[in-house]
């Protein structure tokens, strides 16, 4: 049995021209890979869309590969992530299962209130496989806690679990702040864990749960990410060995500087000295600076003329980060450098408890607050009309809040 | 009322009425009440010792059939009283008022204990006890100041301090005001077979991590090798001066990898060890942690582990910080193990509190308190005489920084006077034992000076509240878990169960 297993693609997350096609293309290249190495079927684990209804010119480049996947025999199974996921249950993702071109494994019945998830059977292999959708700030954390386990854990043959959640055994120091949840809320027993959200590249086994894996973005999401990650991936598992697959878009080349006690010229001249005498063809450079400047403000670097000499040397494009730079010249300002998540999160901590409402706790009201605003987070489609979005949003806000908005 | 002095007045109970030890009784003395409580029994009578010795010997020796004349009047109970609290209008305050001579004194009335209200944030006890009887009157202290000036539970086995324990855990779960760190060396408030804080409806504000076979929900207990620092070990493990200067030499020289380098006896440039001392350190570490050396590699068998765990000290923390009971199964573990991890975990608490203090944000927080059964392991004379631990140091400064001890023990007389009279909450079970009923009483918040009977004579689940925070050491009884448990799990309104986004088939 050989499979690939992706996740976080993120297609549409880029909103830097130069950057939106990058996702796409990147998943364009991780099918081809897999029609080449010859894989069973695929595996997504959430969000392979940026959002639950992505834009046509992606979207259609993404039907392409995965259409082309169908046609060479190779099924492709999915889960929502949190953010391609809909409370209405309504995503392109839908459209794309009835067209064929994938199958969502997250699947069940109610039972006992209980959910009890139901496998999906690759017939080729054999391989059974069941899958749990991510939310965003981890809701689907009350999913598990109602998950019946003793099917899943019962059944014989070799299963594959896919999930879109942080882990907190496996959390790494750098990513202490994401919400995540306990191993113990997975099912046991399964061979392998196809995971997803985690943007690391990360393998493990654990007793009496298999291996455990994150094959991290196919293309890194950010700034900090293309830093850190450089490129995005996949594995590829061939009788039970896994072997991480690359996905090379452009170079990276990385520029940081620590300006404690120099004024903008002088990071200016070291810059540009370190730039000097290379070519940047087919790169992205990201210029990180921090530190306290002596005299002079960030503005005061000359960015523009370092980017006209980078464009100037062929990269493909340039990105600078000075959040955590400042000067002794002015106030300081406190810049805490968090994920839209987590800085959503704690805002919201702080806010719990100003309007006492009966039987109506901080925890309920801290889920309520993130379900609305994760159903309040859609985007209006292209094509689609004024009154068929206010529909939808009235939907999903009305799901949330229980009640029939009219 | 008939005599006797302030705080040891004496009284004559009517014929038929049963007085009891520890029983609360109301003098009415114009505006006020004064709320007394007995503290003594004794037999009264008007005829004298001698005579009655003679009757008692003819009905003995003779079998004469004797009776008294108007018995009631001739021989009678005598009750020995103490003045607990005044009241007026609703309001208590420090009983310096004397009931008028012969004046009569009655059972308390639920309305008499009106001004036993419940604070802002309230810490849940028990039920107010009148003798034997509970009454149907909670008892709640104001919980943020308690549990920052420490709570200190003692009782002989089998008394009722678990009960209590599960009783006040499950009750600050519903609050938001205090986070909770419980060392649990026998894994018994999780509930992982039985009844326990799992079961509490908000069961989200409960975490708990163990080391064997977690339960969903649960989480692995592992501690990277990584986030342990030399004074870690401070009140764990005896390390000899110059053991201790390697350790810190190691941790100045390698940071976050000291371990690791110590363990391979890595040479540090420009310091030389005396010969053993390394190998020393290196051989108690291996010993303390459950760690092996092969080759070139560290192989972990217990919970400190070189890759996992990174971030369980810092969650930990986090939970606490957001108000959650967080519950360590230390059962598997020898008191060594587990010192250090309430050591590691107890030391980066305060830390952080100094700091948000230093900030001006400490008022954001809520306060935090660590349960610590049998304290006198880490807040014992012996112990401490070889320098002082961070829970030593958490009981003498920890209420500037909102962090407190709840301390169990049912041996007080091995903590330290010091440390006894920082605990200014103390919550006293039954004590046999006349030496630990005296460091109690010695270091008690109210003069219990007349109270040693009393406190031997508690019964399983009955207590006396001694509180800085309370205007007098007050009588309870603790509920049984079971009792409270399946009350608030009984009322919970079942929740609608919310699957959006599956495709699911209902049945």
């Amino acid at each position: 049995m050989k499979f690939a297993h992706l996740a976080d693609c993120h297609i549409g997350s880029w909103r830097e021209p130069k950057l939106k096609d990058t996702s796409t293309l990147a998943f364009s290249k991780a099918t081809d890979k897999c029609v080449k190495e010859n894989v069973d079927f695929i595996l997504i684990s959430g969000d392979l869309f940026n959002t639950s209804f992505p834009r046509l010119d992606n979207l259609k480049t993404a039907v392409n590969s995965l259409k082309k996947l169908k046609d060479k025999g190779i099924p492709v199974y999915i889960i929502p992530g949190s953010h391609d996921y809909s409370p209405s249950g309504k995503t392109m993702l839908d459209v794309l299962e009835e067209a064929g071109l994938f199958v969502n494994v997250v699947k069940g019945e109610e039972v006992c209130g209980k959910l009890k998830l139901n496998f999906t059977i690759d017939k080729k292999t054999g391989a059974k496989i069941a899958g749990m959708l991510g939310k965003r700030y981890s809701l689907e954390k009350k999913y598990y806690e109602n998950l019946m386990t003793e099917n899943l854990e019962k059944e014989k043959g070799y299963k594959i679990f896919m999930f879109h959640s942080g882990i907190d055994e496996l959390k790494p120091e750098d990513m202490q702040n994401i919400i995540t949840q306990p191993l113990s809320l997975l099912p046991k027993n399964f061979d392998y864990y196809a995971g997803g959200h985690v943007h690391i590249v990360k393998d493990t086994k654990i007793e009496g749960y298999g291996t455990i894996a994150y094959p991290g973005p196919l293309f890194p999401n950010s700034f900090s990410e293309l830093e850190k990650l450089e490129r995005g991936g996949f594995y590829i598992v061939e009788n039970g060995s896994l072997r991480w697959e690359p996905i090379q878009i452009y170079n990276i080349f990385k520029i940081t500087k620590n300006c404690n006690g120099k004024n903008p010229e002088q990071v200016y001249d070291e810059i540009t000295s370190e730039i000097k005498h290379k070519e940047f063809n087919n790169t992205i450079v990201l210029i990180r600076l921090h530190g306290t400047l002596s005299s002079g403000k960030p503005t005061g670097i000359d960015f523009k003329e370092i980017f006209s000499i980078l464009y100037g040397k062929s990269a493909y494009f340039v990105m600078k980060n000075t959040s955590a730079l400042t000067t002794k010249e002015f106030e300081e300002i406190k810049i805490d450098v968090k994920s839209v998540e987590e800085a959503e999160n704690s805002i919201i901590k702080e806010h719990l408890g100003q309007i006492k409402l009966k039987n109506f706790d901080n925890e309920k009201e801290e889920l309520l607050i993130k379900s609305l605003m994760e159903a309040l987070s859609t985007e209006k489609q292209e094509g689609e009309t004024n009154p068929d979005f206010e529909r939808r949003i009235k939907e999903e806000v009305s799901k949330v809040l229980d009640i029939d908005v009219k | 009322m008939i005599g006797g002095e302030f705080g040891k007045i004496i009284a004559r109970q009517k014929a038929g009425e049963k007085l009891e030890l520890g029983e609360l009784l109301v003098s009415e003395s114009g505006e006020n009440k004064i709320l007394m409580q007995v503290f003594d029994l004794i037999y009264g009578s008007q005829i004298s010792q001698q005579n009655l010795e003679l009757i008692s010997g003819m009905k003995l020796e003779e079998n004469a059939d004797t009776e008294f004349f108007d018995r009631n009047l001739r021989n009678y109970m005598l009750a020995r009283l103490k003045n607990l609290v005044t009241i007026n209008k609703e309001k208590a305050f420090v009983s310096k008022l004397m009931p008028s001579f012969f004046s009569e004194i009655k059972k308390e009335k639920k309305d008499d204990l009106s001004f036993l209200t419940k604070p802002e944030n309230p810490l849940f006890i028990g039920n107010l006890r009148s003798g034997s009887k509970m009454l149907d009157v909670p008892i709640y202290l104001e919980g943020s100041r308690v549990l920052s000036h420490h709570i200190l539970i003692a009782g002989t086995t089998g008394r009722g301090k678990s009960v209590l324990i599960s009783n006040i855990l499950w009750n600050l779960i519903s609050q938001d005001y205090c986070g909770i760190l419980v060392l649990d060396p026998h894994d018994e408030y999780y509930g992982r077979d039985k009844l326990g804080l799992k079961d509490h409806p908000k069961n989200e504000k409960v975490s708990y991590y163990t080391p064997k076979e977690p339960p969903a929900g649960a989480k692995t207990l592992k501690i990277n090798l990584k986030t342990i620092k030399p004074q870690h070990f401070d009140g764990v493990v005896n390390f000899s001066d110059p053991q201790r200067q390697a350790l810190i030499l190691y941790y100045k020289f390698f940071g976050s990898n000291w371990i690791n380098n110590l363990l391979f006896e890595r040479k540090i440039e420009g310091v030389t060890f005396h010969d053993q001392t390394v190998a020393v350190v290196k051989r108690r570490l291996l010993h303390l942690l459950d760690l092996e050396i092969q080759g070139e590699n560290i192989i972990t068998k217990g919970i400190f582990d070189i890759n996992a765990g990174i971030n369980t000290i810092y969650d930990i923390i986090k939970e606490l910080e957001d108000g959650k009971v967080v519950i360590i199964d230390t059962s598997s573990f020898s008191g060594a193990v587990e010192i250090l991890i309430g050591s590691l975990i107890a030391t980066e608490l305060l830390n952080n509190y100094k700091f948000y203090k230093m900030k001006g944000t400490l008022s954001n927080s809520p306060v935090i308190s660590i349960v610590l059964e049998e304290a006198p392991r880490v807040l014992g004379k012996e112990i401490l005489e070889s320098g002082p631990n961070i829970f030593s140091t958490i009981a003498r400064e920890g209420r500037k920084f909102k962090v407190g001890l709840t301390a169990i023990t049912q041996l007080p007389s091995l903590i330290p006077r010091e440390i006894l009279a920082n605990m200014n909450t103390k919550i006293i079970l039954g004590i046999e034992m006349k030496p630990e009923r005296t460091a109690i009483i010695e270091s008690a918040s109210q003069d219990l000076s007349d109270d040693d009977r009393n406190i031997a004579s508690l019964d399983i689940g009955e207590a006396l509240i001694s509180s800085n925070f309370a205007k007098f050491a007050i009588p309870v009884r603790i509920p049984l878990f079971e009792e409270i448990a399946k009350k608030d799990i009984g009322s919970k309104k079942q929740e609608k169960r919310d699957f959006s986004g599956i495709k699911i088939s209902y049945n």
